[in-house]
């Protein structure tokens, strides 16, 4: 090849192409989504998230756990994701928007968990659609709309480190244990193990050892002895998340209800680091149960006047 | 390649390393070393040439039918509809707004623009927020009413005898439709034991006319100052007509794949 | 004639070359020493470290127990931790070696502004180091190879542009009309990465854009870092090294430069086809598929450009060692792309996407295409900088076998538990952990087609040392894997 002129022109054109064909350009197409909201301006979804979502959705990257979970249901046409219950419908670009980092996913050596907070037992579920929907339920003083759905439980345990962002959200968009009972009195007195989604959500709530299951103080165990829970399980446990600690008066409210060989010796109790929480505050959050516009919910109206959206063998090829 | 004869010196210039003394004995693995690469002329053969069309064949062909006809809605690639609007289930649908009563669709702009101050009991926070539940402005003509939510309120204000003060209302012109206005009214003036007469979109749009030129928030004598009447127009108590099709937009038809 | 029957002589067309050359090419080499072994004694550091964190990894995915309450132990850092280790440690370090000295070589003219190179590969193991650290101490972004946390970024890419200005420089002072294929690839990856790299740290982590866009900037990326970056890199040193060692002229300029420039067009447009199915408008996913078939052009014209280049030379590879790493690098290149279609095509991605299948895309990019191509240079490039040859040809052999053997083992193991686990995941009458349970024998296999691996880096690790340490053999003579009578030796 001889002169740079075009070697040079051409380097940077090809790159240049990519660069506004696969970056630019879809931006300008879905780089500047609002939330969703119904003709009278509510229903907002998605939210806001609180300080503690964000801060969780750090320790999850950080942590690798988008190295084995995906953040991402596929289309029925497309995938057994939503036979797998992953979801009532595809995810869209509108559910992330207020993410970041966005932990997409590449891999499933584990679960994906979209749609993990939507299959918490009803009082935990941080802005289910039931909430959103009709938030009037909850006598919130907080600004946040998110904040409205979730229940009042205790603040963040004493000790923790001041949380990033205004602590009324925190307070009450996510805490752990929901009650300042025990977790296991609460599990086990509690009747509300029902799925949250009135909305129609299929997920099956099964109740598996002492916390319910994808409740909050679920998925702490869970975190610090996966295999105490499903002995398949190949999930590292992160136990350098919790501390230990000798018990002083009384046990703390967010201690984790462990059994076995994992259970802390007399006298002492694990609880959850303020990352711990947080991340566990991000996963209930994790929630794309709502509709959305843009998207078929699996289950909607019986009466879509159009086609199934993709079944692609049925509808007509659209040859050209 | 015609260049001058290179003396060694003049090949080491720039040399930082001192070392070209070592190199006058050069490497046996350079000496022995062929050529610099060269390049032939070979032409393209036909078969490479069928080749690149097969591909570009197929990557147009690809291109062209899970393409979602490049649009941002276009999740699906078969170029599906946005999936029909109506199919969406749930609270949030298109389809459920359309039937809600403007006491219904008000309870939910309440939810979302109001509560946070005066309470989903429409107590209001003692001190700060006034009620709504029982006041006399709530209960009262529906131009005063009006007059405090299209332009809010500033400055202390007496609710059913208590002094209120410290805060603020926004005004909600700018944020708010006439319907909504209406809605969320009609609503307040019907609830927690309230019975007022609904309010309709024509009177807002009739009053908000009437406070174009308002600038700024009222003050209680404003408001006090104005008659307290209901707006002309009003149906009677009770009786207000949906606006379905101002509520929802159905969904557009879908497009036939090109 | 040697025993093999190859016409080891050159072609009539190629006098035998100068005294003046030889002796330029002395001096070029020369010059490029310091700033060249600097590279390499980095990446092989690199490499050693990456490996071992690789068996870590390997073995920790199957048994999820080991050292795991150790905070900088966890699956989820040490992971991404040998990836970047692997990415930015040893693969661009040992590739900017091998570019450096390759521009040094074709542009004709001694190294200048060594210091620059210096001063890069210092800086570039400073943000390496920092980057590990940071992601190891749990400040990891999350985004595929752009997990370094900022503060390694920025000093990444400051080494980086001392680098890249160097290149731009040399370029300035090249001798010589024509610009050989070789440059062409590097100039790009040069030109490339800064705007890559600056694109993929501005859009993530500056300005960040909305939502799952990020996911896509990230995914661009990452495929263009292993395209435009070490792909690019690779090619070039195949381009060089083939021609060269068996003293052939290049097939054909005009395959060359449509390989070239379709590779450069086709090749940065892909990456989304790991989204497929995603929430992104069908569009960019289905673009991507499509430009993925599209890189059949570059492939079949590059691969045909190396074979006909190698026509009748092939029996060479059983003495070569550069030939026999770089023509194994070059055949994968056919094989990752050829891969690479296959999984991106929507109603294949549907049983791979999210398995094992896509972790076998990236070692077939990386390690059996990139590195393998990278060692051949190296085995090349090593002894005319020391002015030693390598000492022992069996080690040689068996850096090759057990690389060869190990890459090719992890791909199929990968490959096969990955179709198995998609398959399964997508039978939703199986529970989800069934799918995990069929990938995991698979996974064991990946364990021990990794010791395969770090037994040969090992290997390669020493005789490097060796080579370091002026232990290599005083010869004049090259070292063949096999014995051939001196006249073969005429062309490494």
């Amino acid at each position: 090849m001889k002169g740079l002129a075009p070697l040079f022109l051409g380097i940077f054109g090809t790159f240049a192409f990519s660069w506004l064909g696969l970056t630019v350009v879809p931006n300008w197409q879905i780089g500047h989504l609002d939330p969703q909201s119904d003709e009278e301006g509510t229903d907002i979804y998605p939210q806001p998230q609180s300080g503690m979502f964000e801060r969780g959705a750090h320790v999850y990257a950080a942590n690798g756990c988008i190295y084995c979970h995906s953040q991402q249901v596929r289309a029925d046409y497309a995938a057994a994701d939503i036979e797998r219950k992953w979801g009532n419908r595809r995810s869209a670009p509108r559910d992330y928007i207020f993410e970041q980092p966005v932990s997409l996913g590449k891999m499933r050596m584990g679960q994906d968990i979209a749609n993990i907070g939507a299959r918490a037992p009803a009082e935990q579920a941080s802005p289910s659609p039931a909430g959103a929907a009709a938030p009037s339920a909850s006598p919130s003083g907080g600004t946040s709309p998110a904040a409205s759905a979730a229940p009042q439980g205790g603040a963040p345990a004493a000790g923790s480190p001041s949380p990033p962002s205004s602590p009324a959200q925190q307070g009450a968009a996510v805490s752990s244990p929901p009650s300042p009972a025990p977790a296991a009195v609460a599990a086990s007195a509690s009747p509300a193990v029902s799925p949250s989604l009135a909305a129609g959500a299929p997920w099956p709530v099964q109740t598996a050892g002492e916390p319910p299951m994808y409740s909050a103080a679920w998925h702490h165990v869970h975190l610090y002895s996966p295999r105490s829970i499903n002995v398949d399980s190949n999930m590292p446990s992160y136990r350098f998340l919790y501390e230990k600690h000798r018990i002083r008066d009384a046990r703390s409210a967010d201690a984790l209800q462990l059994t076995g060989s994992d259970a802390p010796p007399q006298g002492w109790e694990i609880v959850p680091s303020f990352d711990a929480k947080c991340l566990v505050a991000y996963l209930v959050s994790l929630n794309q149960s709502h509709p959305l516009k843009e998207v078929r919910s699996v289950g909607g109206a019986p009466a879509a006047p159009a086609p199934p959206a993709g079944s692609p063998p049925a509808s007509p090829a659209p040859s050209k | 390649m015609n260049e001058e004869p290179k003396t060694p010196a003049r090949i080491g210039q720039g040399m930082d390393y001192g070392e070209q003394d070592d190199v006058q004995q050069v490497h046996a693995a350079v000496q022995r070393e062929k050529r610099e690469p060269r390049v032939g002329a070979e032409p393209l053969s036909i078969w490479l040439i069928a080749i690149y069309g097969l591909a570009v064949f197929f990557g147009g062909a690809y291109l062209g039918r899970y393409s979602g006809n490049f649009m941002s809605g276009g999740l699906d690639p078969m170029g599906a509809p946005p999936t029909a609007k109506k199919a969406v289930a749930g609270p949030g649908g298109g389809e459920q707004a359309a039937e809600l009563s403007p006491r219904d669709r008000g309870k939910k702009i309440f939810a979302a623009n109001c509560q946070t101050c005066h309470q989903a009991t429409g107590q209001g926070v003692p001190g700060q927020y006034p009620p709504l539940a029982g006041s006399e402005f709530t209960n009262g003509g529906s131009r005063r009413m009006g007059m405090i939510v299209l332009k809010g309120l500033q400055g202390p204000v007496k609710v059913k005898g208590q002094q209120y003060g410290s805060a603020v209302m926004q005004p909600w012109d700018k944020t708010l439709t006439d319907q909504k206005i209406a809605d969320v009214m009609t609503y307040e003036r019907s609830d927690w034991g309230n019975s007022a007469s609904p309010v309709t979109a024509e009177q807002i749009a009739a009053l908000r006319k009437e406070l174009a030129n308002h600038p700024e928030s009222f003050t209680e004598q404003d408001i006090l100052g104005a008659p307290d009447e209901d707006l002309p127009g009003g149906a009677p108590a009770g009786g207000a007509a949906p606006k379905p099709g101002e509520a929802a937009k159905p969904g557009q038809p879908p497009k036939p794949q090109g | 004639m040697n025993a093999a029957g190859i016409p080891l002589k050159e072609p009539a067309i190629s006098a035998v070359a100068g005294d003046t050359e030889q002796l330029e090419r002395a001096y070029i080499d020369a010059s490029t020493r310091v700033p060249v072994l600097m590279f390499y004694t980095s990446a092989m550091a690199w490499l050693i470290l990456g490996t071992l964190l690789a068996g870590f990894v390997s073995f920790k995915l199957h048994s999820p127990d080991l050292l795991s309450d150790i905070s900088f132990l966890t699956w989820g850092r040490v992971r991404p931790a040998h990836m970047n280790v692997m990415v930015y440690g040893w693969a661009s370090m040992a590739g900017m070696g091998t570019a450096i000295w390759l521009m040094a070589r074709l542009c004709r003219t001694v190294l200048r502004y060594p210091l620059l190179l210096v001063a890069g590969a210092c800086f570039w193991n400073l943000g390496v180091l920092l980057g590990v650290g940071g992601i190891l101490l749990g400040d990891s972004t999350g985004y595929q190879w752009l997990e370094f946390p900022g503060y390694a970024a920025i000093i990444l890419f400051v080494a980086y542009t001392l680098v890249a200005s160097w290149a731009v420089l040399m370029f300035r002072y090249r001798r010589g009309e024509q610009i050989y294929i070789t440059q062409w690839y590097l100039l790009g990856a040069f030109l490339w990465f800064p705007w890559l790299y600056a694109a993929g740290q501005l859009m993530l982590f500056v300005v960040p854009v909305q939502g799952v866009l990020q996911s896509a900037v990230g995914w661009w990326y990452a495929n263009n870092l292993l395209f435009l970056w070490f792909g690019a890199i690779a090619l070039g040193t195949a381009y060089y090294m083939i021609p060269k060692v068996i003293g052939r002229p290049v097939y054909s300029y005009h395959l060359a430069t449509i390989g070239f420039w379709s590779y450069a067009l086709f090749s940065s447009w892909t990456g989304m086809q790991r989204l497929v199915d995603g929430p992104f408008p069908a569009w960019m996913i289905t673009a991507s598929i499509a430009a993925t078939i599209l890189t059949m052009i570059p492939v079949a014209t590059v691969g045909l450009n190396h074979h006909m280049t190698m026509r009748g030379y092939f029996p060479l590879m059983r003495y070569s060692p550069t030939l026999r790493f770089t023509v194994f690098g070059a055949m994968s290149y056919t094989v990752f792309s050829v891969v690479g279609v296959l999984i991106s095509l929507r109603s294949v991605a549907r049983y791979v996407n999210f398995t094992q299948a896509s972790v076998a895309y990236s070692h077939l990019g990386l390690y059996a295409f990139f590195t393998m191509v990278i060692f051949g240079s190296m085995y090349y490039i090593v002894p005319r900088l020391i002015g030693r040859e390598w000492r022992y040809a069996s080690l040689i052999k068996l850096h090759f076998w057990a690389s060869a053997y190990g890459i090719g083992l992890m791909t199929l193991m990968l490959l096969a538990g990955g179709f198995l686990q998609g398959s399964s995941m997508e039978d939703p009458s199986l529970a989800f952990s069934e799918s995990v349970e069929t990938v995991l024998p698979y996974l064991r296999g990946r364990s021990l087609a990794g010791l395969l691996l770090t037994a040969s880096h090992f290997i390669f690790a020493y005789h490097f040392g060796l080579m370091l340490l002026g232990l290599g053999r005083t010869s004049t003579v090259p070292t063949f894997l096999n014995p051939v009578e001196a006249e073969a030796s005429g062309g490494h």
